[in-house]
């Protein structure tokens, strides 16, 4: 018997049941052998038991009457209605994280008007970004020197209660903010912050928002990526060309800052 | 009914099954499968009576699901990032879920649809490889390769939102 190196590779055939089965003995003398690899496995294998106790119950529920209608050739008028909608809740990227039946049904039927409210706030943000954050010497209008009365005015303006978040962990430090238009007539407050290397990003907040969303936007290939919340009575975004994981974390902090500082 | 019906009727339960994993809500799910039944019903010569419709029909919705996530990401990348566990505000009422379910769910959704397709194929389906290759359009090695990002992706989401938790318990 050719004796082979087992790899991370092997964990998932085995698991799902492609290892042949000359070679099991072998790949279990190698996962002993190896505690990294074991712990790896035995972690993909609770998650597949999580994966399929999540959605077990699927199995048990009746067949809805409008898919054995659709089957059978009697469809009925309400199931018409929802035909082909699916998608679209895809599409507004609210349904499927936060918003419920009622968001789902708002988004279409109030004629589409608030299904991408989270991608205005995205682009809003990402096109602030690409014009400020390259101005060396007029990025901001109120520099970070001036933090106290930049937090103070933009709050007055944007009408939220607004602490700009302490990015230093994240190697950030403020540069300053300015005020923005945002939707039809609203203000937001952009806020730009650069690490050692002068690489920028900007968080955007503002009290326009009449949806609850959550997600992360591109405008363009290669261009700034925002990573934006939505709720009711405000939004934010936080937009920069940062690796997604870094990124991501600096948003996150940013955005739990920001929260507490608005429900102060 | 006829035979080829009252198969495909069978196969419901798993289709919505499927659907769901794809797309968490109930409704949109089930959008997704009478899209399928529909396609299915105007094609039902291309199944040889015989043989199982679970692969043909699986066929049929993948390709609903991935045109139209296509279509979505044409209007720009849109991705949907996991809900931390207190904020999912409205989960789906008609299902009670534990927070390990809800939690697993979140973070399934938060993965690309190409993974996320090829892993519940695979682990909760029990399709083989080769099977699942075959229904989803790609290679093999694709599929695998699929799989094992899905399954990386997948479990470093649920360690992140573990942390999280961690992280609010000490601050408390």
């Amino acid at each position: 018997m050719t004796r082979r190196d087992f790899s991370e590779r092997d964990i998932h055939m085995a698991l799902d049941g492609e290892l042949p089965g000359e070679e099991r003995m072998a790949y279990d003398a190698w996962l002993e052998a190896n505690a990294e690899m074991k712990a790896k496995a035995a972690r993909y294998t609770a998650d597949r038991a999580a994966l399929r106790s999540a959605f077990a119950g699927v199995l048990d529920e009746p067949v809805p009457a409008r898919l054995r209608q659709a089957l059978l050739g009697e469809t009925s008028v309400k199931a018409t209605a929802w035909r082909s909608r699916w998608w679209l809740s895809a599409a507004a990227a609210v349904v499927l994280a936060v918003g419920g039946l009622s968001g789902y049904v708002a988004g279409i039927d109030g004629i589409g008007k608030t299904d991408n409210d989270d991608d205005q706030i995205a682009e809003q943000a990402i096109a602030a970004h690409v014009i400020y954050a390259a101005e060396k010497r007029h990025a901001v209008e109120v520099p970070a020197s001036d933090k106290d009365h930049l937090q103070t005015w933009l709050s007055n303006r944007v009408g939220l209660k607004l602490v700009a978040p302490d990015l230093a962990s994240e190697g950030f430090e403020l540069v300053g903010g300015r005020l923005l238009p945002a939707g039809s007539q609203g203000k937001a407050a952009m806020l730009l912050y650069e690490d050692a290397k002068g690489e920028r990003i900007s968080l955007f907040v503002t009290a326009e928002s009449a949806e609850t969303a959550k997600g992360t936007y591109m405008a363009e290939t290669g261009g700034p990526e925002a990573v934006y919340w939505l709720d009711k009575g405000y939004a934010c975004a936080v937009v920069g060309s940062l690796p997604p994981e870094r990124l991501s974390a600096v948003a996150k902090s940013a955005y739990g800052q920001l929260l507490a500082g608005i429900s102060s | 009914m006829d035979d080829k019906k009252a198969a495909i009727l069978s196969e419901i339960p798993r289709l919505r099954r499927y659907a769901r994993s794809l797309l968490r809500d109930r409704d949109s799910a089930d959008d997704l499968v009478q899209d399928c039944l529909e396609r299915a019903l105007m094609r039902l010569d291309n199944w040889q009576t015989g043989e199982s419709p679970r692969r043909w029909l699986f066929t049929i919705m993948h390709h609903l699901f991935i045109d139209q996530m296509r279509k979505v990401n044409r209007r720009g990348e849109a991705a949907i990032l996991p809900l931390e566990a207190g904020e999912a505000q409205a989960a789906p009422a008609d299902q009670v879920e534990t927070i390990a379910s809800r939690e697993i769910m979140d973070a399934l959704q938060a993965i690309s649809p190409d993974r996320r397709a090829a892993l519940v194929m695979v682990a909760i389906e029990g399709f083989s490889y080769a099977e699942a290759a075959n229904i989803l359009g790609v290679p093999a090695g694709t599929l695998m390769s699929r799989i094992a990002r899905g399954r990386e992706e997948l479990r470093g989401l649920l360690d992140d939102s573990a942390r999280r938790r961690s992280i609010r318990i000490v601050e408390k």
